[in-house]
C-alpha cells in the first residue's frame, strides 16, 4: 500500500473524526476545569445539536452549514436550561451526584431525540459527493470545512479566554474559585457562560459527525468515550491539549483498522486512555486549569 | 475621626460552634489596626466574619456607616472592602497583570491610574508583570495578592497574616507597603502571628483570646502591657 492510500483512506478520515472529537473534548475539558465534574450527557447533547440542525434543514430547507449556527444557539440554550433544571440544585453536593445526574440527563436527551425524530438513520443531504483531488490527496468539501471549522472555533475560544473580561473570569474561576468570588466575579454568570460555550461546541461536534457520517440517536453516546479519552490524553483543563488529544485519538482509531478488524476501532480509544493513565496521568500537556 | 469599620459584639463561627464569643472592634479612616492573639483565639475568624464567610449569629458589622452583616461576599466587595486570604491568594495560572485585572473586575472605565498606583507600590511586580503568579516567590506572590485587592481602591483592606512564611526582609517590606497604602487614605485591618513586630508598626491593636476581646490600645501600649507580654509575646 502506497503513502497516498494511507493518507486518503486512513489519515484524512482520522483527522476529520479527530476534529469532531476535538470539538467535544474541548467542551469536556471546560466543564471539568470550571464546574469540576465529568459531564456524561456531553455526547447526547451533541446528538441533540445534530438533530436540531436536521430540523432546520428539513423545515427551513437550508443547507447544513446554515443550520449549524442555528443548532449551536439552540443547543447552547438547551444546555443552559439543563443546568438550571438539574445541575444547579446539586452544586453544593458532592460532585459524583452531578456526574450521576448527567447520566440521567444523557438518557433523557436521547429519549427526546428518539421520540421527535425516530430511531432510523438520517442524513442532511442525499447523493454521493465526489471528492476533489489535490496532488493525489482526495478531500471532500465537508471534510475541509469540518477541519477548518474546528480550527476556527478553537481559535475563537482561545482568543475569548485570553483576551476578554469574561473569558478571564472563566479562567479565574477555574484557577481559584474562592478568590474569584472575593474579586467580585459572579459565579452564576460564569457557569451560564460555560454552558453556552459548551452547548455550542457540542452542537458543532454533532453536526459535523452527522455531515461526515450519518445521524443516529446513539451517535453522540458512542462518541463519549473517545471524547473523554481525548480530553484526558491532552491533559484535563487544557484547550489546546483537548485538540491535540482529539486528533491523536481520531487518527489512531482510523490507523488501527490497518492491523485490526474495524470492530475494534472503539477499543483503540479505550486502549489509548488506559495507556495514558498508566504512563502519564496528567496528560500530554500537563493538566492544569484553563 | 470617622470610623470605617465598626464591629459590635460579634458572635458566630463555622457549623454549630461559636468561635467568636462577642468580639468588638473599630478602625478609623487611614488607620492600621492589627489583630493578635494566641492560636485559636479567633483572629482570622473575626476577619472572615467581616467578609461574610461564616455564620454570624449575633452582633453587627458596619462599614463606613452601612451595615453589611450577612451580605454576600461580592456585595461586600462592591461596598469597598477587599480581603486577602492567607493562602491561595493569587490566580496561579494567570499572569501578574491578569491577577491585577481580576482585582479590578467590578470596575469599569480607564484603569491605567490604578495599575500605575499598584506598580508604583510594588516595583518588583512591574518587572514581572508577564510572569505567571504561580512561578513567583512567596513574598512576590503576597505582593500580587495585595496588589489585586488594591486594584479596587477599597476603603477597607483586610489582610490575613500577610507575612506568614516570609523572610524578615519581606516582612519589613510588606509592613512598609501597608504604611504607604494607609497614607493614601485606606484603612487596613490585619491579622498577625508576629505579634511583636506587628504591634510595633500598627497604629492600634486588639488582643483576642478564646474568641473575645482581651486588650486593646495603641501598639506601644500593648507592647508595654505586662499581661499581653505574658500571654504570648514570650515573656
Amino acid at each position: 500500500m502506497g503513502a497516498l492510500e494511507i493518507i486518503n483512506f486512513y489519515l484524512v478520515p482520522g483527522i476529520v473524526i479527530g476534529s469532531i472529537y476535538a470539538l467535544g473534548a474541548v467542551g469536556i475539558t471546560l466543564v471539568f476545569s470550571i464546574l469540576r465534574y465529568a459531564h456524561l450527557a456531553h455526547g447526547d447533547l451533541a446528538t441533540l445539536g445534530a438533530f436540531l440542525a436536521l430540523g432546520a434543514v428539513t423545515l427551513g430547507g437550508v443547507s447544513p452549514y446554515v443550520a449549524l449556527p442555528v443548532a449551536m444557539v439552540l443547543t447552547a440554550a438547551a444546555a443552559v436550561m439543563i443546568d438550571k433544571a438539574f445541575y444547579a440544585y446539586l452544586r453544593e453536593r458532592p460532585k459524583i451526584v452531578t456526574v450521576m445526574a448527567s447520566l440521567g440527563v444523557a438518557l433523557m436527551v436521547r429519549a427526546i431525540v428518539q421520540v421527535v425524530w425516530g430511531v432510523d438513520s438520517e442524513t442532511y443531504t442525499r447523493g454521493i459527493v465526489r471528492p476533489d483531488v489535490w496532488f493525489g490527496i482526495r478531500l471532500r468539501d465537508r471534510e475541509l470545512i469540518t477541519i477548518f471549522a474546528m480550527i476556527g472555533l478553537v481559535l475563537a475560544l482561545h482568543v475569548f479566554l485570553q483576551q476578554s473580561k469574561w473569558g478571564k473570569a472563566m479562567r479565574a474561576m477555574s484557577d481559584n474559585p474562592d478568590l474569584a468570588l472575593l474579586s467580585g466575579v459572579d459565579n452564576k454568570k460564569v457557569v451560564m457562560l460555560t454552558w453556552i460555550i459548551v452547548g455550542g461546541l457540542c452542537a458543532a461536534a454533532g453536526v459535523f459527525l452527522g455531515l461526515n457520517y450519518e445521524l443516529k440517536a446513539m451517535m453522540g453516546w458512542t462518541m463519549l468515550l473517545p471524547m473523554f479519552a481525548a480530553a484526558i490524553l491532552g491533559g484535563v483543563g487544557r484547550v489546546e491539549g483537548a485538540v491535540l488529544g482529539g486528533l491523536i485519538v481520531g487518527i489512531a482509531e482510523e490507523m488501527s483498522t490497518l492491523f485490526l478488524p474495524t470492530e475494534y476501532k472503539a477499543a483503540t480509544a479505550f486502549a489509548i486512555l488506559l495507556l495514558m493513565l498508566l504512563v502519564r496521568p496528567t496528560g500530554l500537556l500537563k493538566g492544569k486549569v484553563l | 475621626m470617622s470610623d470605617i469599620l465598626v464591629m459590635r459584639d460579634l458572635v458566630g463561627g463555622y457549623g454549630d460552634a461559636n468561635v467568636l464569643q462577642g468580639v468588638s472592634m473599630r478602625a478609623a479612616k487611614a488607620e492600621i489596626v492589627v489583630i493578635v492573639g494566641p492560636n485559636g483565639a479567633g483572629k482570622s475568624t473575626a476577619m472572615k466574619a467581616i467578609f461574610g464567610l461564616l455564620k454570624v449569629r449575633g452582633g453587627s458589622i458596619t462599614v463606613d456607616g452601612t451595615e453589611i452583616t450577612g451580605w454576600e461576599p461580592n456585595r461586600i466587595v462592591e461596598a469597598g472592602v477587599c480581603y486577602v486570604p492567607q493562602v491561595s491568594n493569587v490566580f496561579r495560572e494567570m499572569t501578574v497583570h491578569e491577577n491585577l485585572e481580576m482585582g479590578a473586575f467590578l470596575r469599569t472605565g480607564d484603569l491605567s491610574a490604578a495599575y500605575d498606583r499598584v506598580y508604583t507600590l510594588f516595583p518588583d511586580l512591574k518587572e514581572r508583570r508577564k510572569a505567571l503568579a504561580g512561578n513567583l516567590s512567596g513574598g512576590q506572590r503576597q505582593m500580587v495578592a495585595m496588589g489585586r485587592a488594591l486594584m479596587l481602591e477599597p476603603k477597607l483592606l483586610l489582610l490575613d497574616e500577610p507575612t506568614a512564611g516570609l523572610s524578615p526582609r519581606y516582612m519589613e517590606q510588606i509592613f512598609q507597603i501597608c504604611r504607604d497604602v494607609r497614607d493614601t487614605g485606606v484603612t487596613i485591618v490585619l491579622v498577625e502571628q508576629h505579634a511583636k513586630q506587628a504591634l510595633a508598626f500598627a497604629d492600634r491593636g486588639y488582643v483576642l483570646a478564646a474568641g473575645a476581646n482581651r486588650h486593646e490600645g495603641t501598639g506601644a501600649d500593648l507592647l508595654a502591657d505586662r499581661d499581653v507580654a505574658d500571654m504570648f509575646l514570650g515573656g
